[in-house]
Formats: C-alpha cells, structure tokens, sequence
C-alpha cells in the first residue's frame, strides 16, 4: 500500500520560471490494486511518479509505503519497497552489463551486497524461468550484453527485473510509449500478466485514455498538481474515452486541448 | 630484441637493461591504469588526483621507511594514504556537488602542499634502506640485480589483477559498474550511488598510491614532482591497451591496462633509444601525446576502412 497526501512541490522556486508541479496531490493505493494515471503535458504525472520513487523529494506532504513514513528517504533507501520501469526503455537497464549480470543487481533490489560473487549459479534456474516467459528467447541468451538487445527487449528486461523481487509498489512511467505499437502492445500484455499473476500493486502513467481506461481497475486523472477525479469499479467499467473527457471538462470547466489525450 | 638472459653484446634497438627497465616502470604503471580504469571507465568520474596521489604514496612509504617500519607496512600505508586522498575528491562531488574535474584539481593541488608536509622538503632519499625490492635482490645471482623488480611487479600486478577482477563480479562491484553506467537505475534497484563513487575513487587513489610506493623503492627515492603527467601516462596505457585487446570483459580491460602500459613503456624506450630519431628525455611529454593521440584515432580509423571496404565489395 502506497499513500500521499497532500504533495506540494515547486520547480525553480523564488526564479522567474517558478513551476508548481504538485499542488497538494493526494492519493492512497491500496494493496493488490492496479491504478491508471493520466495528465495532459506539465499535469505532473512524472513529478509525482519520482517523488513517490524518491527521485525528488516534495516541498510538503507526507508519503508512507505499508504504513511506514518513506517522505524524506532518497531513492536507494525505499527501492526495496518501490519498483520501477522507466519510460526510456533504455534507462532500466545497464547496456554494458550482460543480462545476467542486469537482472543478478535486480535481484538483490534494496537488500545488502557484498562481497560474494554477483551472478550466482542458484540464480540461473530462476532467471532462466523468468526470461522464458517473455518467448523472446532470452533465456539462452544470459551472457548476452544488455546492448545487444533492442528498446522493446530492454524494456520487457526491465519490467522482469522490476518484478523479480516482491515490492510494495510497482510505478511504471509511460513504459510503453517510446516503443512501436506491436511491441507496445506486447509489453503492455506482458504487464498485465505480470500484475495479476503476482498480484502487485501498481500505478501506471499512460499517455493514451483508452489504454488508462482498458488497463488495470482504477484510473486517477492529474490535472495541475492535483487528483481531479478518481474512479473506480462499475463505474468505470461502462465508460470511454468520450464520457472521460466530458468528465474532466465538467470538473474543471476546461476545454481538453491536448489532442495527444484523445490520440490513441 | 636481445636474448633475453644472455648477456648481450651489441645491444640492435634496446639494451637488456633499458628493455627491462621499461617491462619494470610499464608493470608499476599498469598498477595506475587500473586505477583509471576504475575511476575513467568504470565510474566514468575523470579524477585528476592522481597526479597527487601518486607523489604521496611514494613520500609515505619513503618516510615510514625511513623511520624503520617494515617497508610491505609502509607500502600498506601508502595505499591507505592514496585511499584517503581519492575519498577527498569523491566527497568533494558527492556531498559538496564540484563537478568531479574540479574536485580532483582541487585535492592534486592541495596534495602538492601536503606531500612536501609529509616529506619535510622536495625530497626524500631511500639509498641503503631496507625496502621491498631489497629482499627481491637477494633471491638473485648478483649480475641480474636489475630483474629483481621486474619480478617482484609482476607479482604484484598479478594479485591485484585477481583481486580486482574477483572484486569486479562480486555484487559490490557489480553495483559500482551499474553506478557508473546508469546511475537513475542503479539507486531504482537500491544502490548508494554516492557511496559506491568515494569507494570507487578511493580503491582507484589507493592503487595509484601503491604504485608511487613501488616506484619509490625501486628507483631509491621519493619526489614531489614525481606525479607530474601520471594521468596521461595511466590514461595513455589505458586507451592503448584498449585498443589492442578489445575491454568486451573486466578480465580482458584489467589486462589491456598492464599490457597498455608495457606496450608504451617499450615505445617510449625505442623512441628514444633509436638514434636516428634523434631525440632525448626532454621529448617524452610530446612523444606521449603523439602515442595517446595515434591509439585514440587509430581504432576508428579501422572502422572507417573496413566499412570503405566493405562498400567497394558491395
């Protein structure tokens, strides 16, 4: 379980180009649920994404993972916790390192390291089973360096190496959106498997309000800082991408003008 | 190249002496190009200090020698002194955010102050002192007095290849590389990535710190002037030894270190040994430069032929 609750965040404060990115964003996940997070551009979807990972830390508010206060801990101290897959397919993982070696510091995510050797045989069989579900034939490929591979490889790597350890919250920032819509799709199956088959809990971003509405069982729209509507269940099962617009525009009184919302 | 253990009569390129002069001082600078390798291309952190770090090990080890330690614990010394200097430069990046050139400019300077502190002048004198080269001797016949280092180096450079090659796959080091390669996903999977940085300058000052020990007790002495140009020499062995056995693994870029910096080592020595060319000790800056430039231009200039070729055949 995740919470926030009210985020205040502002970019460059006391400049000219002073941003508020979070205006007292609050929301609270709760364990086993798959949430959908979609923003027009500068909503602050990956603001908060990075202050929920640590990445920046917020001005005001209070973040607790499982109950316990994470606010003020940088990134490598609540990894243990919170899992990640970035929407650079190549900035989940190591190009230089082979997949091995990549999905050996995965496993090891947030707990102590020494000094034994990183890539242990006993990992082998688990990493074997773990490649083979992706059918790209990776599993015969572990020496491999991570290069080799292409975005849409990498990027199906790094889900893997995000869920080979138990987490509390899996963030998944636009993963999809820098790939081809086949192998998009193919990655975006492969997190819906993912999910349910370890029923983690996640927090997905997503460009597209179809993709939002289709995924996961809740979807959260951003909207300058803030949560402006949340919905869930029978609710929002009947609903599409239309009736999501009407909504946003009648919580706000705005006209949508990002077209990339009504895209895809 | 002349027989090896006989004695050679009319040296043709280079004298047994000078030829193994140059395999000694290439071993010891293999020991600084694995330092820079680990600060150059494993955390991608251009650390200058070496160029302080190195003087400074060679005045701790020559001072505690002096002072009747056993000169294996002075050399011991000497690294933890080079280990102390590096985590200067790291913290002054990591906690104080210099960028990390400047950090390193700012510990080789203050070092210079610190180094002719620690020697109580310019200079420091080992002849007829007990040092770790001397024990090396007496395992020789008198008349092959000069491989006595020779041996002695490769002894060591081989250990510390080991041991930073076994470091370098263990899951510290493994996070050191991830630290250096993609530091946004090395802290997503839980590293401390400023932590791994002080380590990694650290270990990387502490190697160079050695070798100016080394370097001290083989040549008898040590100076604050001697780390001049260390970084271009390391760097030169580095990118050299690249450029002849491809780093496609950490076994395959510690080895181009050592071999880098015995293939230069030799180069320097031919250059300036070889008549003809005409030139002298005074030259060994611009020859330097030549060399690194030629082994950075060189690999590219491979490419860009083979891929001429290759279109031709096309």
């Amino acid at each position: 379980m995740i919470s926030a609750d009210n985020l205040k965040l502002t970019f460059g404060k006391g400049t000219p180009l002073e941003n508020p990115a979070l205006r007292g964003m609050s929301l609270t996940v709760n364990q086993g649920e798959f949430v959908t997070v979609i923003g027009s551009n500068g909503a602050g979807k990956s603001t908060f994404l990075n202050a929920l990972a640590g990445e920046v830390i917020v001005d005001s508010g209070r973040i607790e993972v499982d109950g316990q206060d994470v606010t003020r801990l940088p990134t490598h101290k609540r990894a243990r916790r919170v899992a990640r897959v970035f929407q650079d397919p190549l900035a989940g993982t190591c190009e230089g390192l082979s997949i091995e070696e990549n999905l050996a510091l995965a496993i090891k995510r947030g707990q102590r390291r020494g000094l034994t050797s990183a890539v242990k045989r006993s990992y082998m069989e688990r990493f074997r089973a773990a490649l083979a579900k992706l059918n790209l034939g990776l599993e015969s490929r572990l020496g491999d360096k991570m290069g080799l591979l292409s975005g849409g490889q990498r990027q199906a790597v790094s889900l893997l190496m995000a869920s080979l350890t138990p987490s509390s919250i899996l963030l998944l920032d636009e993963h999809t959106a820098a790939l081809d819509p086949k192998t998009a799709a193919f990655v975006l199956e492969l997190t819906q498997d993912i999910i349910a088959e370890q029923k983690l809990t996640a927090l997905m971003v997503t460009h597209s309000m179809k993709q939002a509405l289709e995924v996961g069982d809740r979807t959260v729209m951003l909207h300058q800082g803030q949560v402006v509507f949340d919905i869930a269940g029978p609710e929002r099962k009947g609903l599409e991408v239309k009736d999501l617009l009407d909504l946003f525009e009648k919580q706000r009184g705005l006209e949508v003008e990002d077209d990339s919302l009504l895209l895809g | 190249m002349p027989g090896l253990l006989q004695p050679c009569e009319r040296p043709l390129m280079l004298s047994q002496i000078a030829f193994f002069g140059a395999v000694e001082t290439g071993l010891i600078y293999g020991l600084v190009a694995f330092g820079i390798y680990i600060s150059f291309r494993v955390l991608d952190f251009p650390d200058l200090t070496v160029d302080g770090s190195f003087p400074l090990g060679a005045a701790v080890a020559a001072v505690l020698i002096i002072a009747g330690w056993n000169p294996w614990l002075a050399t011991g010394m000497a690294i933890v002194a080079g280990m102390a200097a590096g985590a200067v430069t790291a913290l002054l990046n990591v906690k104080l955010g210099i960028l990390n050139l400047l950090a390193s400019i700012l510990t080789m300077i203050a070092l210079y102050s610190v180094n002719l502190r620690v020697m109580g002048g310019p200079n420091v004198p080992l002849l007829m002192q007990d040092t770790v080269v001397t024990w090396w001797d007496s395992l020789l016949p008198p008349e092959y007095y000069f491989l006595a280092p020779v041996l002695l180096f490769v002894v060591v450079t081989a250990i510390v290849l080991v041991l930073l090659w076994r470091f370098m796959k263990s899951e510290i080091g493994l996070s050191m590389r991830a630290t250096g390669a993609n530091p946004r996903m090395a802290r997503a999977q839980g590293i401390a990535t400023g932590a791994m940085v002080v380590l990694g300058v650290a270990l990387s000052n502490g190697l160079v710190g050695l070798a100016g020990a080394l370097v001290a007790q083989s040549q008898g002495a040590a100076d604050v002037t001697m780390g001049v140009g260390v970084i271009v020499i390391g760097l030169a062995s580095l990118i050299g030894g690249e450029a002849v056995i491809s780093p496609t693994s950490v076994l395959r870029a510690l080895l181009a270190c050592v071999v880098g910096a015995i293939i230069y080592r030799l180069a320097i020595a031919f250059a300036l040994n070889a008549d003809v060319l005409g030139l002298g000790a005074q030259d060994l800056n611009l020859i330097t430069a030549i060399l690194v430039t030629l082994a950075i231009v060189l690999p590219g200039f491979r490419t860009r032929v083979q891929a001429r070729m290759t279109r031709n055949k096309a």
